[in-house]
């Protein structure tokens, strides 16, 4: 096993140097650039354009701007935001927290959600809750987050106003976790439906496929009861689909949820990632990419890892 | 879906970038204005106390004064760091640390011999402290112009560039050198720097510094917290100079994702006041009980022709195939509608244009722009030859009269006075095809990020863009003939419309060569009746400055044409 995922471990060294190629070729390929910010500051000359450009180093050859990223980029060195200074990682540190805030309650709670659901869905199958849960779930799959978004905006923020519009907190009010909840609330139900949807199926899914299972059969021969069996023998192995998923998750507590962080002003990473791209940011973008492309890996890593922990059928060479 | 987030980028980006561009992206504009005072001031006199919370739909990306390109900084800023000089509501130069303007009537301004040089004397008032307690001096106007001449990351050195010198005799006085006549030096030092804060750290390493976020100023408020994508927090500075003032004892500007949600804001009480209003907006935001004030301001809509072959890396002495003939240029401007795209897409909350400086004391007074006439158009037409084609399209010497015009996507404003000109300029036998492109491409002012206004391979292209209260850099730079931007120059210069014209050029000359009031500001005149009759831009209409306001928000005024909403904010409180 430890041979196994040292091997994928160096398998994803040139995975990630191609994949920062040609995120580092789409962005410059990009028409436009980061001075586009100055065009309306009065005052401004062409010289003032060519000086700025060459102290964000745009004037070399992109060969040399990618090298020179990347050399600093292994020895810990992200660079600087070329419009806010700051140093890139301070920058992504800054809003971690936040992100990490937001996709880990939605984490925890579409897990505590889906499991009951998408249990009782699969052993009523075709019963009237089946049929409702499975309607609402593909609903809410095919929903756009950033239509859902605003419609809860509007439905709670605006027409009932239960619930602030957007931020983290209320602008000028000392720490406060009863409006930090409130402001978690939409935001958070935005992205859960979208996730929970994807859980419940996966879990429905896999469900019905182990209670159809012959040991299964056996299980009730032997007459244990129905939610013993339920619970003990099929849920366990249904749920080992999950993980995976749960693992393949892994980055997304990093990133964030981009378009949902936009929509309510939420000051992740995501938000982050966002203004960076309207703003051509390189440094910015190049390193969230690049920790994200890591993740992704990893959360494979795990989740093969996983399987094969859960189970034993699986192994690896 | 952390990945398919990202791969939606693209498509999401262009969707709602509405909501953030910065550039030619809208201040806005006005029309009946002067409804300012409208909220009725309770009697009683100022309260004092009390926190302000404004929206504001982008976001500082730093407030480092020195590197200021958003207007949204100067949002923030202008609550906090202060200059010697500042351009006053009506256009005048009035003193802000310094006890007055220096002019040559006064003495403060002394022009060489040769009148080559000129020495600029500032007495800065006595008493001033840095919201830390620290004495402003003259050695800190020193370091100011130091910095940004050191500094490479600093945004604007145009008229820094001209000083040789400052010497400081004594803490309050500080002698400026210039090596040339620099006409537009009160509009230099807006923004002072704290030598006492920085000087220790390298012009180089001053982008890393905390100044960046957190800078020092003898404003009316000092910022304390800097919480990008989240919020701003400015409380009163102890050491204001002005006593009883600022009434407000914090002031929060909260990051909200778009307009639209702080409209949602304004309406819904959360906050009591937000930053730039659309024209389209406004209306709707006045129904709903906002106090709107409309500050007519200099930006200029406008489209532009170029007037050279169409091509990547055009040749400035060539000739576009259709817009190379003034008749066509002047025509197209006949057949423009302004008033009714002011009236229908605007609400009426924009002046017609006319010509690059609406207001301040270089606008010329008398100087006008073709109005509406389809049928001088087509007569104009006619007569230089265009010929109607059997689908009213005319052409001439086998050459269709078809153009393509070009703006920032996803401004909803400016595609529909697109759809306007596609029908109106039909009429007239000229077909026009709309071709948008990203804001940041558009305008990315680098010859090397290949602008393409820059490298001339669009026809015409729409956006606005506002001269300073004294115009020389942007008349200079963009008019002048030697600044058209090609190969052979490295592309220097922003002349877009590829103008070039013996008269244009002398009157240029002269508005920067002299110091006298009456002679610049008759150049000026000339520069924009000579750029009218070349007929290279199509001025569409003046924009303003749109503000929104909680009706209980008092001492708010009408703004500031070349400032920004905060620029009275110590006056600023709130009735109960």
């Amino acid at each position: 096993m430890g041979r196994y995922v040292l091997r994928r471990l160096v398998q994803s060294v040139p995975l990630l140097l191609g994949i920062s190629v040609i995120v580092f070729a789409i962005l410059k390929a990009v028409p436009g650039g980061p001075l586009a910010l100055y065009e309306s500051t009065p005052g401004i000359t062409d010289e003032d354009i060519r000086r700025l450009e060459h102290s964000f180093g745009l004037d070399q050859p992109l060969p040399v701007q990618y090298v020179t990223w990347l050399g600093k980029f292994v020895t810990g060195d992200w660079g600087y935001s070329l419009v806010q200074h700051q140093p890139v990682l301070s920058l992504i540190l800054e809003r971690l927290p936040n992100t990490l805030y937001l996709m880990g309650t939605v984490f925890v709670a579409v897990l505590i959600l889906a499991i009951p659901i998408g249990t009782i869905t699969a052993v009523r199958q075709y019963s009237l809750l089946d049929h409702a849960v499975t309607g609402a779930t593909f609903a809410f799959l095919s929903t756009p987050t950033f239509w859902l978004g605003l419609l809860l905006i509007i439905v709670f923020g605006l027409d009932l106003r239960w619930l602030p519009l957007g931020g983290m907190a209320t602008a000028g009010l000392p720490f406060d976790l009863g409006d930090r909840i409130r402001h978690l609330i939409l935001p958070a139900t935005t992205i859960a439906l979208v996730q929970l949807g994807a859980r419940v199926r996966y879990l429905r899914a896999s469900m019905l496929e182990t209670i159809g299972l012959d040991y299964m059969r056996t299980a009730r021969a032997k007459g244990l009861a129905e939610s013993a069996i339920v619970i003990r023998h099929a849920l366990k192995n249904a749920a080992i689909p999950l993980v995976t998923i749960i693992a393949l998750d892994i980055p997304e507590l990093f990133i964030g949820a981009l378009v949902t962080e936009q929509i309510f002003g939420w000051p992740g990473i995501g938000r982050l990632f966002w203004d960076a791209a309207t703003r051509t940011d390189y440094p910015i973008l190049m390193a969230v990419l690049a920790v994200s492309s890591a993740l992704v890996i990893l959360g494979n890593l795990i989740a093969d890892v996983a399987y094969g922990y859960l189970d034993p059928r699986i192994r690896y060479a | 879906m952390g990945l398919l987030h990202v791969r939606g980028l693209a498509a999401i980006v262009a969707a709602l970038t509405i909501v953030g561009t910065a550039c030619g992206a809208p201040s806005t504009p006005s029309g009946a204005s002067g409804a300012a005072a409208s909220a009725a001031t309770p009697a009683g006199g100022p309260i004092k106390g009390g926190t302000l919370v404004m929206a504001i739909w982008q976001e500082p990306a730093n407030l480092m004064p020195h590197y200021a390109n958003q207007t949204v900084q100067s949002v923030v800023l202008d609550a906090i760091v202060e200059g010697l000089v500042k351009t006053a509501a009506n256009g005048d130069y009035v003193p802000v640390l310094a006890k007055e303007l220096p002019t040559v009537g006064n003495g403060g301004v002394k022009v060489s011999a040769d009148g080559k040089t000129m020495d600029v004397t500032y007495h800065l008032r006595p008493g001033i402290k840095w919201s830390d307690g620290q004495p402003l001096t003259s050695a800190d106007v020193q370091f100011t112009w130091r910095t940004i001449m050191d500094d490479p990351k600093t945004a604007v050195r145009s008229g820094y560039d001209q000083i040789t010198g400052i010497d400081t005799p004594d803490d309050l006085t500080a002698v400026v050198h210039y090596k040339s006549v620099y006409a537009a030096y009160p509009t230099r030092f807006g923004r002072l720097l704290a030598k006492h804060a920085l000087q220790g750290i390298a012009p180089a390493e001053l982008s890393k510094s905390d100044y960046v976020r957190k800078p020092l100023g003898t404003g009316p408020f000092m910022i304390t917290d800097f919480k990008a994508g989240d919020s701003f927090t400015l409380v009163r500075n102890p050491y204001y100079r002005e006593a009883g003032k600022p009434y407000l004892d914090k002031v929060i500007f909260k990051s909200v994702p778009s307009s639209a949600v702080a409209i949602a804001q304004l309406k819904a009480g959360e906050v009591q006041a937000m930053w730039n209003l659309l024209e389209s907006e406004s209306a709707d935001v006045e129904k709903a009980g906002v106090h709107v004030v409309v500050t007519p301001g200099p930006s200029v809509e406008r489209i532009e022709f170029n007037t050279a072959e169409n091509k990547d890396g055009t040749d400035p002495n060539s000739k576009h195939p259709v817009l190379g003939d003034i008749n066509v240029r002047r025509a197209l401007i006949y057949a423009t509608p302004k008033q009714q795209i002011i009236d229908k897409l605007l609400y009426g909350k924009a002046t017609v244009g006319t010509t690059v400086l609406s207001t301040g004391w270089a606008a010329p007074k008398d100087v006008t722009q073709e109005g509406y006439d389809p049928k001088k158009a087509n007569e104009l037409l006619d007569q230089a030859g265009w010929v109607k084609g059997a689908d009213g399209i005319r052409s001439k010497n086998g050459v269709r009269a078809s153009l393509e015009i070009t703006t920032t996507t996803g401004n909803k404003t400016r595609e529909q006075v697109e759809q306007v000109l596609v029908e109106e300029w039909k009429q007239i036998g000229v077909e026009l095809k709309i071709q948008n492109i990203p804001s940041a491409v558009l305008l990315s002012a680098s010859w090397a990020a290949n602008d393409p206004r820059k490298k001339g391979s669009l026809d015409m292209w729409m956006y606005a863009s506002s001269p300073d209260i004294d115009p020389d850099s942007i008349i200079y730079e963009r008019y002048y003939s030697k600044k058209i931007p090609w190969s052979g120059n490295n592309g220097d210069g922003q002349n877009y419309t590829r103008v070039n014209n013996a008269e244009l050029d002398k009157a240029i000359e002269a508005s920067r060569s002299t110091l006298d009031f009456d002679k610049r500001k008759a150049a000026y005149d000339t520069v924009c009746k000579v750029l009218n009759q070349e007929a290279v831009i199509d001025w569409l209409y003046n924009r303003a400055d749109i503000n929104g306001f909680t009706k209980n928000v008092q001492g708010v005024g009408g703004g500031n044409p070349w400032r920004v909403l905060t620029d009275n904010i110590e006056d600023w409180w709130l009735s109960k």
